[in-house]
């Protein structure tokens, strides 16, 4: 295919590579820089594991406090006091289907409750869920340009190494936080077909993006911590299964550790304007859309259909009410519109966290879903899909189990 | 064309003005992107391409690299190596200019390489390869208005000619 | 040049004790006052995160304390030098967190957009870490001569 003049042999090549090395470059010598030192003494697990904790505290307090002060401190505000009552007062026609469908509950005094397309339809993403992604990828953004999050690769080597996993693995997880997206697309540089498909199954099932992170903030900022931790016990637990029974190997993946440098300001804010930008163009219609599905679904009486159906299901095996059947279909579409219109549901904090974990894993978001069926085989997708609904059921129940042994479901 | 996390990402988006995530780790890339350049006063086309050690692909990011290179025949290949671990990139140079493609070489992150003290003599590489060495730090823009000027310079050049110049040099050296 | 700092090596031990010694009492009570901390004039310790913080502290102190001896080798002053940004990082968020707090006028009707009395949000009392912040920026006076060292040389 090639038109090739003269084929050396890689150790001929090398060879060459050698020797010109030796006639044009000169090592000097050379004295750790403080620059070095900190590269070095925060990938070495006794003073490594320590700052990583720093940093991920850091992290998720100026994420929560970035998004308590916009969705809090103002936006709740906005909308709840002034948007709300003005548009459930001017929109004509109340009791029509179309004022359910763009207001929503008549008498509902949050946005969270109201469900309408232009109330919760506009709240949840642009109040709750846009100050969250602001957020993440702010530091995150930082993180990444600094040089930061390769070496909290490093550390964590030790652990995924149990999975089948190696360190770099943590790259496409911590991308995950961010949006699945991207996290499914990076596990590409992953050398094997088996690591390649466990990554994708656990991002795919267990972690929650950046947008769902927000709404748990705006919606149970208590429980979160108890979110993640079961997500991540499902995680390794999951994938410690699949190390053992999916066929194949799990290559050692080698992985430069770039050295720190300067951040670049004008990086990090292309990148913050970019996943803004296309939350704001991609997501704020799915939610709409979500919003109005929802509506049309309690209308014509499907809702209630699906909810009786699935009653057994719900209420037998997860112990949540059948209401949340109106968040599992807005699911499908986005996972953080669904999260938020728990809250405007009677959940016991018990039946809340249940559901927020169940919505959490039980089918990846639409954009994702679409991604996996493009990187993955027809044989490891339905894999992938398996995994997930024998996960939804056993967690579920499970969690269910739990909440009965202490008396608190 | 380059190795994992060398900058070529920096260096797309620096040519072409366009938004390709840079990132500070391995692996950000793992699709190709095309953009435009200004060249010679006409617009060209540059592809981003994911990072690979050789042209023998060992992952799904690699061989995008590799078979865009296949497919690319008329291609002009801007090389990027890191400047403090040129052996590496070098290798990869070889082989593209193997293959019969004209090449530059960047040698980028040329800050980082000198402040871990290594020096490169870009004049006797660009002697012994025979095509145009540009130390550049693509984060902050430097050494690309001569990139860019000597990318005309670059032109095929055969293995032989470079085992030859190397020998020759080394025995001026002595 | 010599590789030992007196006056680094005291002052870190003593700073380092101290860092390990609020880390340890912010530990006592977390596990025993549970979340709503405890007070003492113008300290305060609780709130969500108190387990965090307090692993941090006692960490960074047991860093501190290991990077006293030959404290200007560039190997040990990595070590404070990780410690103290640890310290920048709970302190600085604690004091975006006050910040971003004070702002808000509040969430019910009738309440003005932003906080009149936002300043007075920021008085006393602390948590340890905000005390802690001046004291460990010292560091940087090491960093800065270090510099200046390399350029010379």
């Amino acid at each position: 295919m090639w038109e090739i003049a003269v084929e050396l042999t890689i150790d001929q090549r090398w060879d060459l590579v050698d020797r010109i090395a030796k006639e044009t470059i000169e090592v000097g010598a050379y004295e750790p820089t403080l620059r070095d030192t900190l590269a070095d003494v925060t990938v070495k697990p006794l003073t490594g594991i320590p700052f990583a904790i720093a940093v991920i505290y850091g992290f998720w307090m100026f994420f929560s406090g970035f998004a308590g002060f916009f969705t809090d401190g103002f936006f709740v505000k906005i909308f709840d006091v002034h948007f709300l009552p003005w548009i459930q007062s001017v929109f004509p026609g109340k009791g029509t289907w179309l004022y359910f469908i763009f207001v929503g509950d008549p008498s509902a005094e949050t946005c969270f409750e109201s469900f309408g397309v232009l109330t919760s339809g506009l709240f949840l993403p642009i109040g709750v869920v846009l100050p969250a992604i602001v957020a993440f990828y702010l530091v995150f953004a930082f993180l990444e340009d600094v040089g930061y999050l390769p070496r909290l690769a490093v550390l964590v080597d030790g652990v995924l190494h149990k999975i089948g996993l190696h360190g770099y693995a943590i790259i496409p997880t911590i991308l995950s936080l961010g949006c699945n997206v991207p996290g499914v697309t990076a596990c590409r540089p992953l050398e094997s077909r088996k690591q390649r498909f466990m990554m994708i199954t656990l991002l795919g099932v267990f972690i929650p993006c950046a947008a769902q992170i927000g709404m748990m903030e705006g919606l149970i900022p208590h429980l979160i911590g108890w979110v993640f931790l079961t997500l991540a016990i499902g995680y390794f637990a999951v994938g410690f299964i699949l190390n053992k029974v999916w066929p194949g190997e799990s290559p050692e993946i080698l992985m430069d550790v770039p050295p720190y440098q300067k951040p670049t300001w004008r990086n990090i804010g292309r990148k913050m304007g970019t996943r803004t930008s296309h939350f704001l163009m991609e997501a704020v219609p799915f939610f709409l859309l979500g919003c109005l599905i929802v509506a049309v679904m309690y209308l014509t009486g499907a809702m209630d259909w699906l909810g009786n159906a699935l009653a057994p299901a719900l209420t037998g095996v997860f112990g949540v009410p059948e209401e949340t059947v109106a968040p599992l279909v807005a699911g499908f579409l986005r996972k953080d519109l669904a999260i938020g219109l728990l809250g405007g549901i009677e959940l016991t904090t018990w039946q809340m966290f249940t559901s927020v974990v169940l919505l959490c894993i039980y089918f990846p978001c639409l954009a994702t879903f679409a991604l996996m069926l493009k990187e993955e085989k027809w044989k490891e997708f339905l894999a992938t899909m398996l995994v997930l609904v024998v996960t939804v059921f056993v967690f579920g129940g499970l969690l269910n189990l739990i909440g009965i042994g202490l008396g608190i479901a | 064309m380059g190795q994992a996390n060398v900058g070529k990402s920096a260096f797309f988006n620096r040519l072409t003005g366009a938004k390709v995530a840079e990132s500070n780790y391995p692996g950000t890339t793992v699709d190709f992107t095309k953009g435009h350049m200004l060249f010679q006063g006409e617009y060209v086309d540059l592809i981003d391409v994911p990072g690979t050690f050789s042209l023998q692909p060992k992952d799904k990011a690699e061989e995008v690299a590799v078979k865009m290179l296949g497919e690319e025949k008329e291609a002009l290949v801007i090389c990027i190596i890191d400047a403090s671990k040129v052996e590496r990139g070098l290798y990869l140079a070889l082989e593209i200019i193997e293959k019969g493609y004209p090449v530059i070489i960047a040698l980028n992150m040329w800050d980082m390489a000198k402040s871990v003290n290594v020096k490169v003599d870009t004049e006797k590489l660009e002697q012994i390869l025979g095509v145009p060495v540009v130390p550049t730090v693509a984060t902050r823009g430097e050494g690309f208005k001569e990139l860019v000027s000597r990318m005309g310079q670059a032109a095929p050049v055969t293995i032989e000619e470079i085992i030859r110049s190397v020998g020759n040099s080394s025995r001026t050296h002595h | 040049m010599g590789n030992r700092s007196t006056f680094g090596s005291v002052y870190f031990a003593i700073f380092g004790f101290m860092v390990l010694a609020l880390g340890i009492v912010e530990l006592v009570v977390v596990s025993t006052g549970g979340m709503e901390g405890a007070s003492w004039g113008p300290l305060e310790m609780g709130g969500m995160l108190l387990w965090w913080r307090a692993i941090i502290l006692v960490f960074a102190g047991l860093i501190y304390l290991s990077s006293v001896n030959n404290f200007l080798d560039v190997r040990q002053l990595g070590k404070s030098v990780i410690a103290s940004i640890m310290i920048w990082i709970v302190a600085g968020m604690e004091i975006w967190a006050r910040i971003a707090g004070s702002i808000p006028g509040g969430p019910e009707e009738g309440t003005p957009w932003f906080n009149p009395e936002f300043l007075a949000t920021y008085g006393p009392p602390y948590m340890p870490e905000i005390y802690l912040l001046p004291l460990s920026l010292v560091i940087l006076y090491f960093v800065g001569r270090r510099k200046k060292q390399g350029r010379l040389s």
